[in-house]
């Protein structure tokens, strides 16, 4: 038994020495240190990734960082581990050490001569890393892009549920209104079909009014809201989460009566408008405008709502209003990923948006953490990474997904990183001279991993 | 200093390592088929048949020694990925087989719901698909690469419309559907037509529906009784027909139920009874009685799972047999996926009279086969007896 | 007449599952301010416990270990199976309780649903995995002809499962009311942050809480089993959301209202299929929900309650 406590304690302090050496290695690493890294782990993957793999055995590069080859074949397990380390692991740590001074000197750089710059440069790396790496197959293409959608989901019912405190259900609902909008606006005015007979414009207008559609979808979503709102804000309470509900199985059924929207049968011919730039230029948009929601007035106000409806009623706070506009904001969101999702798809049916999608989209919330956009995307990411990378456990995966859920909820009960303000400015900056200082940037990269 | 000594060290050696990659491609040995099934979800039961069905198929090639393809023999491997019967998992798992596993072709995914959003990447991505059992036109709508080896509700419906009426004779009807599910949702919409144009406007005396998941009709059931129909049409999957058929008689339905293929299954006598001898519903085999090889792949599915197989296993079993046979006619396999991938969806195009155990079956041009459908009815023993068959 | 007599003996039959289900997520809800997602589910295992129970039962008497006349066999082995499985289904809710909510107490309420999902598509997916996929046909417990009273149709299943699910209903509201146990959950409901000061221990309450809702749940499954003789791991999902929406109708921590509101759920769904197109009954139905939500935003019985009372 002593030996036992010894061992652990020896193991303990190791861990704690080996953090301790990783801090110092890596905190100096400003976030554009390690995006450039990512960017040059995904060439190399490029360039190398094929015959490496075949080197080690593989038929081909192992498309989620090896994980559903080696858990269809056990024997792939080293080889997928030196694959990750050789690609991934060991450029991103040796690019982002290595480029320390540089990186730091050209983030100060950037922001010294404008932030909008630094913003841009970020992103360009971040998706050109994006699409470099899903480049390579298009199982990955697809990965990203639902993945992609998922943050946008998320992102909107963190609103709800983290930043205001209801308990919405109402999220699939939003969806659908979304995804059948935006089809429907496709649909009748580019592709036509045997309902709606011929097009009304001509398609090559198509990509170009497609946002026209998604913002209807995301319009015809926040009316839908209302239809909830209205009965649900007169009291406080969890009647939002019955009335949600409630709105979620009148939504089902409303689209399932709908004939001329193919009923049960659903809707399909939605042009492949909703490419991986766009959906990463519209997640974008929905990270940045959700972020600067929740950390303006009218977010400060909603927190002030979920911690105590009366006191922020006695400082002005106009409850309801606020309350309504966050509402819709959410339900705005979901409807445009809703439009998304139907032509990542293609396809459009009522029974997409059921109690199975609710689960999935509440599980992501509480898993990535409330109240926190960071959170969010962490939770969407890595529960669909998770999601693709334990196909090959087929039936066990709805046991072990659930199962780290709730070691997740048992050690952490609010979520991955909850009640955490995403500062962007604080991300673009240089990190010299903050040593020790782990800031979120470290978030980023490691989500990609 | 020391650090960086370190690390360029490392970066250096990292670099070597990498020089020493060389690129070598194996050859083909090995022809890989990718099922797409929905083992996880609302039917577990479609999926575990597929399956079922699909390995049996493999033990049969790796028992000859693999598959002939103009005279060399090649390995089979099967990709079975789970779609959790969900629209957009399915698509994805469809994409993983053909970008990642680099399947030749497809077999599933079984249900619409996740055949059509499915299709649509398999045509994208020029592989040749075969859905056994999604019977909504829009899954080979305008898609040269997919097929599928069920009979489509147009054709379904007037069948068992005539049925009636010749057998019975009665000009009242009542329908019986799920709403949610585009499968009853379509062939009773098809029915109702061929009922209402033989039979005049406002013969179909009810048309009543329920959502998936629903266990109690006695609502629907108490009207359809009081409207006056001479017997109810129900469209429905096995476990719903059981108790639709019991709730029905305890409120004191006496006339005919008749049901459509998705009641092909063992488990409709399992779990139904009693309650359901004697009903009649089309379907694409009957397994009782049936002869030679429809018998032998009946008597070896019980024998290894320990129940008759339903229409899913049998239609799966029939599209594998579609697929080697439109492999073994394209007639050599290069090894350039592209082309191999062409190859087979021209022959598969190409293929007539296809003898099935379900069937005969010719491709259309849209890629939907024409088949037979026999008429079967339950009979006091709890087996399905073949009554008759209409060929279109 | 006759049919709408007929509904309302449909009606009730529906709205007695409702009910008993809708009491088990009331009490979560009452008791402890929780959503108990993984009830449907609870009941889900509920209706297998008394499936293998049953047939276990039926087993031993058809090799003679019960040597009496057919009907007094079968109700004996419905007693048997009521109250066995109702005791191991209420240790399943415990272990829901001791695995998915104790370790979350101090944690929103929300992210201890979400847990109570989780252990359900759990519960769900590990039935897939053991007993495969073929669904399972319930013993017939409660044989009988069909009986016609002024031309409705009346089996002697829907009498038994309506007036058992009343009597368990009565007997869970005496519980509640008039005994020492049930009065230590009523003080929970008011106020869990003085009453463990007082001496009573908000785990055991949390476990007598789950334990008895998941009793419920069990009866619920059994007579589900009888009156729809078709289980399958996915069969408590569509119906627990239901219930949930009428134990929340019902009003909060109030046995008699969730009663009541499941089944009014009952009622509501089986009338607008009877009387209107029966393709809109969700639309309908959820919609007659809303618009009694709006009216009545408590509930039922549900008393207005003060922010302060949330975890």
């Amino acid at each position: 038994m002593s030996a036992d406590e010894n061992l652990r304690q020896r193991l303990s302090s190791v861990g704690r020495r080996v953090r301790q050496w990783l801090r110092v290695q890596f905190s100096p690493v400003p976030l554009l240190g390690w995006f450039l890294a990512a960017l040059v782990a995904v060439i190399l993957e490029m360039l190398v990734g094929t015959p490496l793999a075949r080197l080690l055995g593989m038929s081909k590069f192992p498309v989620l960082f090896g994980f559903a080859l080696a858990l269809a074949q056990p024997v792939y397990i080293p080889s997928a581990i030196v694959y990750v380390l050789l690609i991934y692991v060991l450029p991103v740590a040796l690019v982002a050490r290595l480029s320390i001074r540089l990186g730091n000197l050209l983030a100060g750089w950037l922001m010294r001569t404008s932030p909008l710059l630094s913003v841009v440069v970020h992103l360009g790396l971040l998706y050109g890393t994006l699409h470099l790496w899903a480049g390579l197959s298009d199982y990955r293409v697809l990965v990203v892009r639902l993945m992609l959608i998922a943050i946008m989901l998320t992102l909107s019912l963190n609103v709800v549920n983290g930043y205001m405190g209801e308990f919405s259900c109402s999220h699939p609902g939003f969806m659908a209104l979304g995804a059948y909008a935006a089809s429907l606006f496709s649909v009748l005015f580019f592709v036509g079909n045997d309902a709606f007979g011929a097009p009304l414009l001509p398609i090559g207008l198509g990509p170009f009014l497609f946002p026209l559609g998604l913002i209807l979808g995301g319009a015809v979503a926040a009316l839908g809201a209302l239809l909830v709102a209205i009965p649900s804000f007169r009291t406080r309470g969890d009647y939002l989460a019955i009335i949600s509900l409630a709105f979620m199985f009148i939504i089902k059924s409303l689209f399932e009566n709908l004939e001329f929207l193919g009923g049960a049968r659903g809707l399909s011919g939605q042009p492949d408008w909703a490419s991986l730039p766009v959906v990463f230029a519209w997640t974008i948009l929905c990270v940045w405008t959700i972020n600067n929601f929740v950390r303006s007035t009218v977010g400060k106000a909603l927190n002030a709502v979920r911690d105590g409806e009366l006191a922020a009623d006695a400082m002005t706070v106009d409850t309801r209003r606020t309350k309504m506009v966050a509402f819709f904001f959410a339900a705005f969101w979901a409807g445009v990923a809703g439009g998304l999702f139907a032509h990542v798809l293609r396809y459009v049916n009522p029974g997409t948006f059921d109690l199975k999608k609710l689960a999935e989209v509440l599980a992501m919330v509480y898993l990535g953490g409330l109240n926190s956009v960071v959170g969010s995307i962490v939770g969407a990411v890595s529960y669909n990474l998770l999601s693709e990378a334990l196909r090959p456990l087929e039936l066990y995966k709805w046991i072990i997904i659930p199962l780290l859920f709730i070691m997740v909820m048992i050690f952490r009960p609010t979520g991955l990183i909850a009640f955490r303000e995403f500062d962007v400015v604080k991300l673009l900056h240089p990190r010299e001279g903050t040593p020790g200082h782990a800031g979120p940037g470290a978030v980023e990269p490691q989500a990609e991993r | 200093m020391k650090k960086r000594t370190v690390w360029t060290g490392l970066t250096l050696l990292m670099l070597l390592s990498m020089t020493f990659v060389g690129a070598c491609g194996p050859g083909v040995d090995t022809i890989k088929i990718g099922i797409n099934a929905p083992l996880t979800g609302d039917i577990p039961k479609v999926g575990e048949g597929t399956k079922y069905a699909a390995e049996m198929w493999l033990e049969d090639i790796n028992a000859a020694g693999g598959l002939d393809v103009g005279g060399t023999t090649y390995k089979v491997e099967l990709f079975i990925e789970d779609n959790e019967s969900k629209g957009e998992s399915a698509v994805a798992a469809n994409t993983k087989l053909i970008t990642q596993d680099e399947v030749l072709v497809i077999v599933g995914p079984q249900a619409s719901k996740q055949a059509v959003p499915a299709g649509g990447k398999a045509n994208e991505l020029e592989t040749p698909m075969v859905s056994p059992w999604s019977t909504n036109p829009d899954t080979t709508l305008d898609r040269p690469w997919v097929f599928r080896a069920c009979f489509l509700d147009p054709f379904q419906g007037p069948v068992v419309a005539n049925f009636v009426q010749e057998e019975f004779g009665y000009t009242k009807a009542a329908v019986l559907y799920d709403i949610a599910s585009d499968y009853p949702k379509g062939l009773a919409e098809f029915f109702k037509m061929a009922w209402e144009e033989a039979q005049g406007a406002g013969s179909v005396v009810t048309f009543e529906s329920f959502t998936t998941g629903d266990t109690d009709f006695s609502a629907q059931l108490t009207k359809i009784k009081e409207s006056g129909a001479e017997f109810i049409f129900t469209p429905q999957y096995y476990n719903e027909v059981a108790l639709i058929v019991q709730q029905a008689h305890e409120l004191g339905w006496t006339a005919p139920i008749v049901g459509s293929d998705s009641w092909g299954s063992a488990e409709t006598v399992e779990l139904c009874g009693e309650d359901c001898y004697g009903l009649f519903f089309s379907t694409h085999y009957a397994a009782a009685g049936a002869v030679g090889e429809t018998k032998a792949f009946i008597d070896r599915y019980n024998e290894n799972h320990g129940y008759v197989p339903d229409d899913v296993a049998a239609l799966t079993w029939d599209t594998m047999g579609i697929v080697q046979r439109a492999i073994q006619d394209c007639g050599e396999i290069t090894g350039d996926i592209k082309a191999d991938r062409k190859c087979v969806r021209d022959a598969l195009a190409k293929i007539t009279d296809y003898d099935g155990i379900t069937g005969k079956m010719t491709f259309t041009e849209e890629g939907d086969p024409i088949k037979c459908a026999v008429l079967v009815r339950i009979s006091e023993a709890g087996e399905f007896e073949f009554y008759e068959q209409v060929c279109p | 007449m006759a049919f709408f007599m007929q509904q309302v003996v449909n009606a009730l039959q529906r709205g007695s599952f409702y009910a008993l289900i809708a009491l088990g997520y009331s009490m979560v809800y009452g008791v402890l301010m929780l959503f108990n997602f993984a009830h449907g589910d609870v009941f889900m295992v509920g209706a297998y416990i008394g499936f293998f129970v049953s047939s276990g039962l039926l087993a031993l008497s058809a090799v003679g270990f019960l040597s009496l006349p057919t009907g007094v066999t079968l109700a004996l082995v419905l007693v048997l199976t009521l109250i066995i499985s109702m005791l191991l289904n209420s240790v399943v809710g415990m272990l829901v309780e001791r695995i998915g909510y104790r370790p979350l107490r101090g944690a929103p309420r929300a992210s201890a649903a979400i847990t109570g999902l989780m252990i359900g598509i759990i519960l769900e997916t590990s039935n897939l995995a053991l007993l495969g996929a073929q669904r399972r046909s319930f013993p017939d417990l409660i044989p009988g002809e069909t009986i016609h009273v002024l031309g409705v149709n009346i089996t002697p299943k829907k009498i038994v499962i309506v007036a058992v699910s009343l009597l368990l209903m009565f007997g869970l509201h005496l519980f509640v009311r008039r005994t020492k146990w049930g009065m230590a959950m009523r003080a929970m409901a008011y106020d869990y942050v003085v009453v463990p000061l007082m001496g009573v221990s908000i785990n055991t309450i949390a476990l007598l809480t789950f334990g008895l809702g998941s009793a419920l749940a069990a009866a619920a499954g059994i007579l589900y089993g009888v009156a729809y003789p078709v289980l399958d791991p996915y069969m408590g999902v569509l119906f627990g959301w239901k219930a949930f929406v009428a134990a929340i109708v019902g009003g909060r921590g109030s046995v008699l209202g969730a009663g009541l509101a499941g089944f009014l759920l009952g009622f509501i769904e089986i009338f607008v299929a009877a009387f209107l197109p029966s393709t809109m009954r969700d639309l309908i139905a959820f919609s007659i929900i809303l618009v009694i939500l709006t009216f009545r935003p408590h509930g039922f019985f549900g008393e207005p309650y003060s922010a302060q009372l949330r975890l």
